[in-house]
């Protein structure tokens, strides 16, 4: 039996935080969710400053792109160019199917570029099989 | 160098007078005699434009690289450099190429050395003695051309910038207005499925309209942000198999097919270099209306046809459907158009503009004959540089 995974999801919409913690509600696949709102409070979080002291390490990030203060792609910047954040693997998810959007994120080392399903169960869905692929079938490196 | 009007632009505090005096055009007089310069400003200060002069070759270049003239008023017989060298050194000049340029002699009548001129960009030659209602006459046609230029480029540049702040526009609203509407549409759903079996008839209803509607919203969006997206961004031009895409947008609407029991012929298509996205939205939205626009009384029949037409093809995408009124010609491609009431058949009125705004970008066009109650048969021309491009 695998450790529960921690995931770090970094997301200012309210809707989307909701329905992502409805999704491993019932812990399946079993997971720690953690929530930042934007790029700026996730990289207090990595970094363990302010009220983040014990906070742990997540093993992987779910990236909304469009956010306030600091978006996805400035942020996905910033834990790659760490050496001490940038083996985490980070799912983009976002509602945004740009092409240059796409490649962007893919050029700034996103692991995967998932799109938000229009469709709340399906939404559900494929978080679910995002974090289940991460548990059950990837293998990522030792805390 | 005398001026009789100082426009110096390039000064902060005289911008405001040099914007002002922006569509006032400015005329360059060029003679090595005082008096003569004196003369023709004297004939052409009632024309309202910034008179310049200059008494000598190197005098008016200094000035045709700082200021834009309407018109140059050219001495031929000048000390050191004439008026056929400076002109010669203004065709090498990109900015002063343009100019138009009035030789003004009193030597020669000669046709030789009028044709002369004509080669180094002369539009006129004129002789000494001036005739000044002439020479008025003259100057006031290549600034009322300037001017005249001038406001349709002004135009042109705002224009060009609303349509580009209008194209953002679209962009960024669509963008910004799917995340609501896939709240509104998830949450209906997510609460359906919670309450399922403890919500009476009227609030399934009500959900359901909300899920639709949200649907229909963004089924909205797409399409407007497909439309805004022609243009914006780079046509990828590749070589197209145009079967293959046939094949796709027919595999989309394999269960319409089957349901409507459509015949759908289509013609062996050649491979063309073009953009593949333009060949699938043409043939998507096509096909997507061909079988839209029945009657439901007989079975669609849709036949998809191309010809080579000089260095372009020409595809067609003939339908038995309900056919088009003429009436509505220009309507039908026009964005947000419909003829028809939703409930009938419903569409969002974006396809068919996205379709021509596409082609034409693409350099073809598309057009329709019709004939109500038989069908329509939409036509497009896709130029292809190589017609096979393998």
């Amino acid at each position: 039996m695998t450790k529960p995974l921690r995931v770090l999801l970094v997301e200012d919409n309210e809707g989307d935080v909701e329905m992502t913690e409805h999704a491993f509600r019932d812990g399946k696949p079993a997971c720690a969710i953690y929530v930042a709102n934007n790029g700026v409070e996730a990289l207090q979080f990595l970094s363990k400053q302010g009220n983040c002291s014990d906070a742990p390490t997540p093993n992987l990030i779910l990236l909304d792109l469009n956010m306030p203060r600091m978006d996805g792609k400035q942020f996905l910047d910033c834990v790659k160019s760490d050496p001490k954040l940038k083996a985490i693997p980070v799912v983009m998810f976002t509602s945004s199917q740009s092409e240059n959007d796409i490649r962007d994120c893919y050029e700034r080392h996103a692991s995967c570029y998932v799109v938000k399903p229009f469709d709340g169960k399906v939404f559900v869905e494929t978080v679910q099989q995002v974090v289940r692929f991460w548990s059950d079938l990837g293998r990522l490196p030792e805390d | 160098m005398k001026q009789s009007q100082t426009a110096d632009a390039g000064h902060p505090a005289c911008s405001a007078i040099a914007a002002a005096q922006e569509l006032r055009p400015s005329i360059l007089i060029v003679d090595d005699r005082k008096e003569n310069l004196l003369a023709t400003e004297k004939v052409l200060r009632p024309l309202q434009a910034n008179i310049f002069k200059a008494s000598s070759g190197n005098e008016a270049l200094s000035l045709l690289l700082r200021h834009r003239f309407a018109v140059v008023l050219l001495d031929v017989q000048m000390p050191e450099m004439d008026g056929f060298e400076t002109a010669m050194l203004m065709q090498e000049h990109e900015s002063m190429r343009g100019v138009p340029i009035i030789f003004v002699t009193a030597i020669s009548k000669e046709e030789k050395y009028a044709s002369q001129a004509a080669e180094i960009g002369a539009v006129d030659y004129i002789f000494k003695p001036i005739n000044s209602d002439i020479l008025k006459s003259k100057v006031k046609v290549y600034l009322d051309l300037y001017v005249q230029r001038e406001q349709i480029l002004k135009l042109n540049t705002t224009l060009q910038q609303s349509n580009e702040e209008l194209e953002r526009f679209a962009y960024i609203c669509s963008h910004d207005m799917q995340e609501p509407v896939r709240m509104m549409n998830s949450y209906a759903g997510l609460l359906e499925e919670k309450c399922v079996g403890s919500l009476d008839e009227k609030s399934e209803k009500y959900l359901r309209f909300i899920a639709s509607n949200a649907k229909r919203m963004q089924k909205m969006i797409q399409d407007i942000l497909t439309f805004s997206r022609v243009g914006r961004e780079e046509v990828k031009i590749e070589a197209v198999d145009c079967n293959e895409i046939v094949r796709e947008v027919l595999a989309e609407f394999e269960a319409v097919i089957a349901s409507k029991g459509a015949m759908i012929n289509c013609a062996d298509l050649p491979f063309i270099a073009t953009s593949p996205t333009l060949m699938r939205v043409l043939l998507q939205n096509l096909i997507g209306n061909a079988l839209k626009f029945q009657d439901c009384v007989k079975p669609p029949r849709i036949e998809i046809g191309a010809r080579a037409v000089g260095d372009a093809w020409e595809f067609s995408v003939r339908d038995n459907g309900i056919g088009i009124d003429h009436k509505f010609n220009d309507r039908i491609f026009t964005i947000f158009q419909r003829l028809h009431r939703k409930e009938e058949y419903p569409g969002t009125g974006i396809g068919l503009s996205t379709c021509r705004k596409f082609v034409r970008l693409c350099g073809g066009d598309i057009q329709f004959e019709s004939e109500l109650g038989i069908g329509t048969n939409f036509i497009f021309t896709i130029r292809s540089n190589n017609k096979e491009a393998a």
